[in-house]
């Protein structure tokens, strides 16, 4: 036999190993799956030892003494023999397995299922079984009184086994600390919190410690890992733009469970309680199950030819007098790429006009058009996976633990190990904890903080010449204009200190790898085009592009918004980002799809708003998107609806926007449909159809279909292989992608003819040749010009980890059960300013309009500003939010709303004197 | 083991140390309480749950602690000595029961009657002065043992170092360099104290190989074996020598902060080596440029809080870092990622307070003391069963009767067997005495175990079923609950021979066997682990008092 460094032999037999690997990976890698027992190992936890019977014995050299060791956390010896199944292996695992059901409820060991009670399996595979127990029973830990008050999390601790896994998942892959165990030895027991339960400790309902425990101790309302769901269909989730992945548990046409798949490169077997347990929406007695029509001033159920033909009727009426100019689609970014791709193409090919938009118009439309300006392409450059390779993350403007979940804990992971962590946002978010630099700016003045940080790049001498030198260009205007910064000024509109803004910078440029990631803390601004252009800038300056932990990525926010730009649901470019005015792009349009198309831009979204209102727009076809409750300046939303001859809702629920409409569509969830949504890494990803549509809904691209062959143009019925082959032929990055080529994981676009996969763009050169580094002006934003003065206040609007966007979902799950309601976020002194307690209702006026709310007291944000949401009609936040937009992509202001806020009166004073007395 | 709570609580690090903190808010109540735990947990960056397990864990941080004024020593030697029931009655004339709780020896084995009242230790006759102590708060009072070597020139019982001694010595080391003060220890051949046998050199060369801009060296004062109290003298008589052990070792590694972890029990100690720290402080020995050199070292000094695992060294460092100390698997080796996840150098009281000699005297000239594989001295501490209790420095290779009778005068009374090295070590039979030498290798090759070397003798009167008893109960109090075969196996176990002791059920041996075999091989560490041994050897030389509890 040979005797290489790297050859070890298993029951006699020769293997290879990889240095430094444990024995019981080798094991798994040789032997398979459950090359032996263990109770506290799991795939996404480091080893932890604590179970013992995963041990085996080892003796260096052949027939040499033998040493039992734990299999899970001893590293591999070269030339070492390993013995699974020995016999003193055998009885030392099945005695330690009998200690283990010395204290296990003895009914519950009996009821329990192998195939999902791992001490049961466990217990099997050893060859013991209660009735064997030899000690006199003794001292227990049975006792334990069920928690059952919290809206998802559910615990019995009388079969928990002290494993350790809830608690290390609770750490190691969520980050939150909520488990531990209390006391000492035998008398060890897992808690919540400071031994609270679920509900009253800081648990965010992730579901990792449920998906981790073995025996259903700790699990949750739908038992996840312990039903008998008879099918489970791998998808991908529906919420952020994370793009986790889903193993759906079904039963007779039911969803019954969600967890998250261990081989899931995205999300490696986590997610959270949006992902895995906020499903309940999908059968909800409020889904929209039959088309209606507006007859006499009310909606009223019709059959689907019924709307169709009222659609075709209006659409060509419309069209015939006023132009296809009239008509305007809002697609859905919610929607899978094939939906998108055949919505755009509805508008343009069928009926003519390139007035469509969806809702990266008011999220991330100034990161696609700044990064293009930058680089060339509107899409992060890097992948989340990078930040376990970065030094430096800067998170500006965005609050991934809330709004990405699972990215978001990731960072915390990371940030909490060391890597360093520069938090650039108004609010005190949960990743500002673990920062090294929380630069805490006033709201509207991030050009200013990002023009003083290069400002001291520059004047540090920390530029990375020769990546400028070769890879760039611009670089001399811009270093003329920045030398001329006026700092004061900077330090005294942004509010931060130059010092620290000093250290944050030198941080970021001297870091041998440093990325960043941005939200819509800086699109959702007057100047938000020129931010993202920024970050392009210092990631530039830096020479932090094109490798491993660098780069500019945005945290797009809904599941397909990278999808739907991608797809061509903007009014400026085709599917695959071509300018429609080109006229070389335009001719391939044309030939593409067979028909005359129009050579000049559409409406973006706030521009149908005034076509609207002018009269010019006359039908809007809006699809999975609630402009009333989530656009800004609701009022004015609200007008331009109406204003219209005909307005198309297809959604799900009755939103506020389907309200107002003349035809409802009652589209699919995506649980229902199959399709790919795009991540905010630009990873194409499967949907699996999990359940077959609810009576009377139909596929949302199946409906777009039906209308385009009602209105003339041929579309074969919607199939997401078919559908994703002819997107391949039109979109460049999409040419070597196929449906059955994307296996699992997806792909990275672009995806060239080969198949492969893109994690890293922009390597060895830009898609525009050179990068563009370009300086901007710190402009006042003209809200605060306007109305500065009378309205002293500056509003900025978040999301929270329990709802999503307009809540039309989460709102119909038990997340409400968690986050109730919308709040104002209010700095203690404010509070004492305006005389107003926690708890209290406070009446905000904007210029706009008034919403009365109720005030929480809080450190997160400074004297001046404060803080909102929008989840919930009841308050209906965007009656006060601005119109006013991002000077280049027309992207909404939702973050800087100059508001009057005092404590409020009448009927609300009532309720807040109501709800202080319950508290 | 979370390398998140390692990595968060390296944010404020030593200086402002999270366990010290919980330690320090536990000092009005006798517990911290719950909004102490928030707030610590909040500063830390840290779960509410973290700060909260951590203090559930410790006997004099856990709730059940809140208002417990005195405590009696439960150690082994007090429990055999019969001294245990006297100073709880008498204590009971000045305490409510629940004001009374225990600690796990207080290092008195020499004359036991120990017991703890607001943070001092008596001993012998204390007890029966009871109101002067609670009235006039009095120090200490006797706590007298014999200290002296079969030597000529001591390693660690010797003159006592002193501040200034201490500074020419290390000016020594510096003059040489790093290379040679570890090329000297190397040449020592000395192996951990601690009870592993570890050789020190290679320890602190893997140390110095690994890179890191932070380092640390942490010496092991919590090793609490009852029985053992010699690191209890060291840390006391000479503290010097400890300090400057850390020193070196520092100096060599590249390290430049040193952390003391020394037993909540040793109240004297801590503050023995407070003191010598800060007369370091004044001469210029600690903190920047150590002896006008570019080398800075810091001395800190944590104060444990009463679990004998935080002895194992991963639970030790957890214990530092204001995690559960529970005990961690290796790799990584704290030499790699240690405290703070920075590369730390772990060595035993003892093992450190021998390098000042061997520095002095060079590393060859150890080695010349004791056998080939056990080379120097060994500190042998003898209990009250001994004409002479007391500390004796004994060359490594020297007969153990030797020490049994020349040194400690033989036995009192009459004894059927010592438990040499803690209550993990081995039961020697009285017999098997004459054979031994005191080295690691010869207790070994008779199945015992030298440990720590302290000596707790069983005398004839007491039942061995009972000494058993204890063995398990004591594993089942100290065990951290970690791993599955020490948590559950030592609870087992001692329900086991309890009921066989009251007579409710015989001892089913191939169950009890199996027991320890599941322990011994199982355990995660030696806590677990080494249990087995002593319960063994009662079982192979204690036969016929013990045959009658078997079935």
């Amino acid at each position: 036999m040979s005797t290489t460094k790297n050859t070890v032999f298993i029951n006699n037999e020769e293997h290879a190993f990889e240095q430094g690997e444990m024995i019981l990976r080798l094991l798994r890698r040789v032997l398979g799956d459950d090359p032996v027992p263990t109770l506290c190992d799991a795939p996404n936890l480091e080893p932890f030892g604590s179970c013992r019977v995963c041990s085996v014995e080892v003796a260096l050299k052949q027939d040499g003494p033998k040493k039992v060791q734990a299999s899970c956390h001893t590293p591999v010896m070269a030339n070492s023999y390993i013995y699974t199944h020995s016999e003193k292996i055998n009885r030392i695992r099945k005695n330690i397995v009998e200690l283990v059901l010395t204290d296990y409820p003895k009914e519950k060991f009996e009821e329990a299922n192998p195939s999902q009670n791992e001490l049961k399996k466990v217990a099997a595979q050893v060859g013991i079984n209660m009735s064997d127990v030899r000690y006199q029973p003794g001292k227990k830990n049975l006792n334990r009184t069920p928690d059952e008050n919290h809206a998802y999390m559910r615990a019995s601790m009388d079969t928990c086994i002290n494993c350790y896994r809830c608690i290390r998942a609770c750490d190691e892959v969520q980050g939150e600390m909520v488990l531990t165990m209390e006391g000492r030895g035998f008398d060890n027991k897992v808690v919540m919190g400071m031994n609270e339960g679920f509900k009253e400790s800081d648990c965010v309902s992730c579901g990792a410690c449920s998906q981790a425990c073995p025996t259903g101790a700790i699990t949750d309302i739908y038992a996840s890992k312990f039903n008998d769901a008879t099918k489970t269909e791998r998808t991908v989730c529906t919420y952020c733009g994370v793009g986790c992945n889903l193993d759906v548990a079904t039963k007779d046409g039911d969803i019954i469970s969600i967890t998250a798949p261990y081989d899931s490169e995205v999300n490696q077997g986590h997610t959270c309680l949006k992902g895995r347990y906020a499903f309940q929406f999908y059968n909800h007695p409020d889904r929209l199950k039959t088309p209606m029509i507006r007859r006499d001033g009310t909606l009223q159920p019709a059959t689907w030819d019924e709307a169709y033909d009222y659609m075709t009727e209006k659409f060509t009426q419309i069209r015939e007098a006023n132009g296809p100019d009239a008509i305007a689609g809002i697609s859905s970014a919610r929607c899978p790429n094939e939906e998108n791709y055949l919505m755009q193409k509805f508008i343009r090919a069928v009926i003519g006009t390139n007035n469509i938009d969806c809702c990266a118009r008011v999220c991330h439309s100034p990161t696609a058009l700044g990064l293009q300006r930058a680089f060339g392409t509107g899409a992060a450059t890097n992948s989340v996976k990078d930040i376990q390779y970065t030094d430096c993350m800067m998170v500006i403007g965005a609050n991934p633990t809330d709004a990405h979940p699972v990215t978001g804990a990731k960072m915390k992971q990371a940030a909490m190990k060391g890597t360093k962590l520069i938090v650039i946002d108004p609010r005190e978010i949960a990743l500002a904890r673990y920062a090294d630099y929380h630069l805490q700016l006033r709201p509207g003045t991030n050009v200013a903080l990002l023009n003083m940080m290069m400002y001291y790049i520059i004047s540090e001498g920390l530029v990375d010449k020769d990546f400028v030198d070769n890879r760039t260009e611009g670089y001399e205007d811009f270093v003329s204009n920045i030398t001329n910064l006026d700092l004061d000024k900077m330090e005294e509109v942004t509010g931060v200190d130059r010092n620290l803004v000093r250290e944050a910078a030198i941080c970021y440029a001297t870091a041998p790898n440093a990325m960043s990631f941005h939200g819509l803390g800086v699109t959702e601004h007057s100047q938000g085009t020129f931010t993202v252009m920024q970050i392009a800038d210092l990631a530039m300056l830096t020479g932090n592009i094109g490798r491993r932990g660098v780069g500019v990525n945005p945290l797009r926010g809904q599941n397909n918004v990278q999808g739907a730009a991608d797809m061509g649901a903007q009014p400026h470019q085709g599917a695959g980002y071509m300018d429609v005015t080109n006229p070389t792009f335009h001719k391939q349009y044309e030939t593409f799809y067979g028909v005359d198309l129009p050579e000049h831009i559409g409406y973006k979204i706030p521009e149908m708003f005034d076509a609207a209102i002018a009269g010019d727009l006359k039908a809007l076809w809006i699809i999975g998107e609630d402009v009333v409750q989530t656009d800004p300046n609701t009022d004015k939303v609200k007008r331009a609806l109406t204003s219209l001859d005909m307005l198309i809702v297809q959604e799900l629920f009755m939103t506020e926007t389907a309200l107002l409409a003349d035809v409802i569509l009652p589209g699919a969830s995506f649980l229902e449909k199959s399709g790919t949504f795009t991540n905010g890494e630009r990873r194409v990803q499967r949907v699996n159809k999990v359940l077959e549509p609810i009576e009377g809904t139909k596929a949302d691209g199946q409906i777009i279909v039906d209308m385009m062959n009602r209105m003339g143009y041929k579309q074969a019925d919607y199939a997401p292989d078919t559908m994703l082959e002819e997107i391949s032929q039109i979109v460049p990055f999409f040419k070597g992608i196929t449906w059955e080529g994307l296996g699992k994981n997806g792909k990275q676009w672009p995806v060239p003819e080969d198949g492969s996969s893109t994690e890293i763009m922009h390597v060895d050169q830009f898609k525009r040749g050179k990068g563009k580094i370009s300086y901007f002006d710190w402009k006042e934003s003209k809200e605060i010009e306007d109305n500065g003065s009378e309205y002293p206040y500056i509003i900025t609007t978040n999301r929270e980890l329990e709802h999503y966007n307009c809540g039309a979902m989460t709102r119909r799950t038990n997340n409400v059960q968690i986050l109730t309601e919308d709040v104002l976020l209010i700095n203690p002194k404010d509070a004492k300013d305006i005389k107003v307690k926690d708890g209290e209702m406070v009446c905000v006026t904007s210029a706009r309009g008034k919403v009365d709310i109720k005030a929480k007291v809080s450190n997160e944000v400074k004297p001046g500003v404060m803080s909102t949401t929008f989840h919930f009609p009841e308050i209906m936040v965007n009656l006060i939010t601005s119109d006013v937009h991002d000077s280049e992509a027309k992207c909404p202001e939702y973050k800087v709303v100059a508001a009057k806020v005092r404590k409020s009166k009448g009927k609300y004073a009532e309720k807040s004197e109501e709800q202080l007395a319950k508290a | 083991m979370s390398e998140n709570l390692s990595a968060l609580s390296g944010r404020k690090g030593l200086e402002k140390n999270l366990f010290e903190q919980l330690v320090e808010k536990s000092k009005v109540e006798g517990t911290p309480d719950n909004e102490d735990l928030k707030s610590l947990a909040h500063e830390y960056l840290m779960g509410e749950a973290i700060t909260y397990g951590t203090a559930s864990f410790y006997d004099f941080l856990k709730k059940d602690h809140r208002h417990v004024k005195a405590h009696v020593c439960n150690g082994s030697a007090c429990l055999v000595a019969g001294t245990q029931e006297n100073v709880k009655t008498k204590l009971l004339e000045h305490y409510r029961d629940e004001e009374i709780g225990h600690m796990c020896c207080l290092g008195r084995c020499h004359e036991n009657s120990a017991f703890n009242i607001n943070g001092n230790n008596y001993s012998g006759n204390a007890i029966e002065q009871l109101d002067k102590i609670t009235s006039s708060h009095i120090a200490s009072l006797t706590d007298n043992y014999k200290v002296s070597s079969n030597v000529e020139n001591p390693i660690l019982t010797g003159e006592r170092l002193t501040a200034a001694g201490f500074a020419s010595l290390f000016q020594k080391v510096l003059t040489n360099g790093a290379d040679w003060a570890l090329e000297q220890i190397k040449d020592s051949n000395i192996r951990g104290r601690g009870g592993a046998g570890f050789p020190m050199g290679i320890k602190l060369e893997s140390c110095k190989n690994v890179s890191g801009d932070q380092k640390f060296i942490v010496c092991n004062a919590d090793e609490g074996d009852p029985g053992a109290y010699s690191d209890r003298y060291l840390l006391e008589a000479q503290p010097m020598l400890v300090l400057f052990g850390m020193m070196v070792s520092g100096y060599i590694v590249g390290a430049d902060k040193g952390a003391l972890y020394i037993r909540g029990e040793y109240p004297e100690s801590v503050r023995a080596v407070t003191k010598a720290v800060e007369e370091l402080s004044e001469h210029g020995m600690q903190g920047k440029k150590i002896g006008g050199s570019d080398f800075n070292f810091d001395f800190k000094v944590i104060e444990g809080a009463g679990a004998y695992i935080c002895g194992e060294e991963t639970a030790l460092l957890s214990s530092l870092e204001g995690q559960r100390p529970e005990v961690r698997v290796r790799p990584p080796y704290p030499t790699q990622r240690g405290l703070f996840n920075r590369p730390t150098v772990v060595n035993n009281v003892e093992t450190q307070a021998a390098i000042a000699w061997i520095v002095k005297n060079g590393g060859k000239k150890y080695a010349r003391f004791g056998t080939s594989k056990s080379s120097g001295t060994k500190l042998v501490c003898l209990d009250s069963f001994f004409m002479n209790p007391g500390i004796y420095e004994i060359e490594m290779g020297t007969p153990f009767k030797e020490v049994v009778h020349d040194f400690g005068g033989g036995f009192k009374e009459n004894v059927k067997a010592v438990h040499v090295g803690g209550p993990l070590g081995g039961i020697v039979p009285t017999h098997k005495i004459e054979i031994l030498s005191l080295d690691f290798e010869s207790f070994a090759n008779e199945g015992f175990l030298l440990g720590h070397a302290g000596v707790v003798s069983i005398p004839e009167k007491f039942p061995m079923i009972r000494y058993l008893e204890h063995l398990f109960e004591f594993t089942g109090a100290e065990s951290c609950g970690k791993c599955f075969p020490c948590s559950i196996g030592s609870v087992r176990g001692k329900e086991m021979f309890e009921k066989a002791r009251n007579g409710e059920t015989r001892i089913d041996r191939q169950l009890l066997d199996d027991l320890l075999e599941a322990m011994e091989d199982g355990s995660l560490c030696a806590l677990g682990g080494g249990l087995p041994l002593g319960v063994k050897n009662a079982l192979q030389y204690f036969d016929d008092e013990l045959r009658t509890y078997f079935k």
